[in-house]
């Protein structure tokens, strides 16, 4: 009897592996089994309904975390590309001012709801903050060429980080579809029992 | 954010339902992005009208435009020009939204079919 469940359960977890999802995990994230029987799952994991929901459950809750940390980088990454935008915005229209000869006048803000005009003449360099305390001064034409290169970048990330909440979004539905059948099969299974025993009681 | 439920009772559930479970479930999240971003634009779309009618109504000729976090000294025209441009882009990507938002639907319409066709009353997938 053992030997013959787990005679299936391997064939079975073989038949899980190969048509589960091809990737076991996408950058540290775990990736769902998708359960082709719950019979066979069950006995798999070697875990009783109740564990096995627990099991589940937990699992859920380790997705809810890493989905959490996703999307707090997602949104700052939302946030610097418009920045860096407008940085490229303004270098070009230093740029635009220069080759008219003319010298740019702004107003900028001083402190909060305070503001002072400036005339920008010398248009040659700009002075690009790099975070970290740290603040360099480039040619026109080299900070074009650097916030180009940083932008291009945050959008790449951007969109690694959309693929890998896709891939997270796609586990935590496996596993609820799982909750849910593990859920039912257990009640199918108490509705045989209490009709098999109603059934040796009347008999 | 769970808004679709598969309860089986005694349907099988394949890898190719569970497939189109998480594809429903990526177009619905893809659906909510769409109308914020949709949303955004049409924002976007007013105030630049806004900025339009104002700057017909000052008689300034030169106009203090933002340009990042500063207000540059711009004339008039320049920034009537500037204007127009953003209207220009800012329609393009409205329609492109609309339009992605479209297939979007469709495509849900279309799983909702075959998903209701199988599981019927075992499976939820409207909004809560």
């Amino acid at each position: 009897m053992a030997s013959a469940s787990a005679e299936t359960a391997s064939s079975s977890s073989q038949i899980a592996t190969a048509a589960a999802s091809p990737t076991t995990e996408r950058r540290g994230i775990p990736a769902a089994q998708f359960v082709e029987d719950v019979q066979t799952f069950l006995s798999q994991l070697d875990l009783d309904v109740n564990s096995a929901l627990a099991f589940l459950q937990e699992r859920l809750q380790q997705y809810k975390l890493v989905e959490m940390k996703l999307l707090a980088q997602q949104r700052d990454l939302q946030a610097k590309i418009p920045d860096i935008e407008k940085c490229l915005d303004i270098v070009a229209t230093l740029q635009a001012k220069k080759e008219e000869g003319e010298a740019l006048t702004a107003d900028f803000e001083v402190s909060e709801g305070i503001f002072s005009r400036a005339r920008i003449e010398d248009t040659d360099s700009v002075c690009l903050w790099l975070g970290a305390n740290v603040m360099l001064e480039y040619s026109c034409d080299e900070a074009t060429v650097l916030l180009q290169k940083n932008l291009e970048n945050a959008k790449a990330s951007l969109e690694v980080l959309i693929a890998d909440l896709q891939f997270l979004r796609d586990q935590v539905t496996i596993t609820q579809v799982t909750v849910a059948r593990v859920y039912n099969w257990d009640v199918h299974q108490r509705r045989i029992r209490q009709a098999a025993a109603a059934a040796a009681n009347e008999s | 954010m769970q808004h679709e439920q598969a309860e089986k009772s005694d349907t099988v559930v394949t890898w190719e339902d569970q497939q189109n479970i998480n594809k429903f479930s990526k177009l619905n999240n893809r659906f909510h992005e769409l109308e914020d971003e949709i949303k955004f634009a049409k924002e976007t779309n007013d105030n630049l009208e806004d900025a339009g009618n104002e700057l017909i109504l000052t008689d300034e000729d030169i106009v203090r435009f933002q340009i990042g976090e500063v207000f540059a000294h711009v004339p008039r025209e320049e920034v009537e020009t500037r204007i127009e441009e953003m209207k220009e882009v800012n329609s393009k990507t409205l329609e492109k939204l609309e339009k992605e938002k479209e297939t979007v639907l469709a495509q849900m319409n279309e799983l909702k079919k075959i998903l209701y066709g199988k599981f019927r009353d075992s499976i939820n997938l409207e909004e809560d």
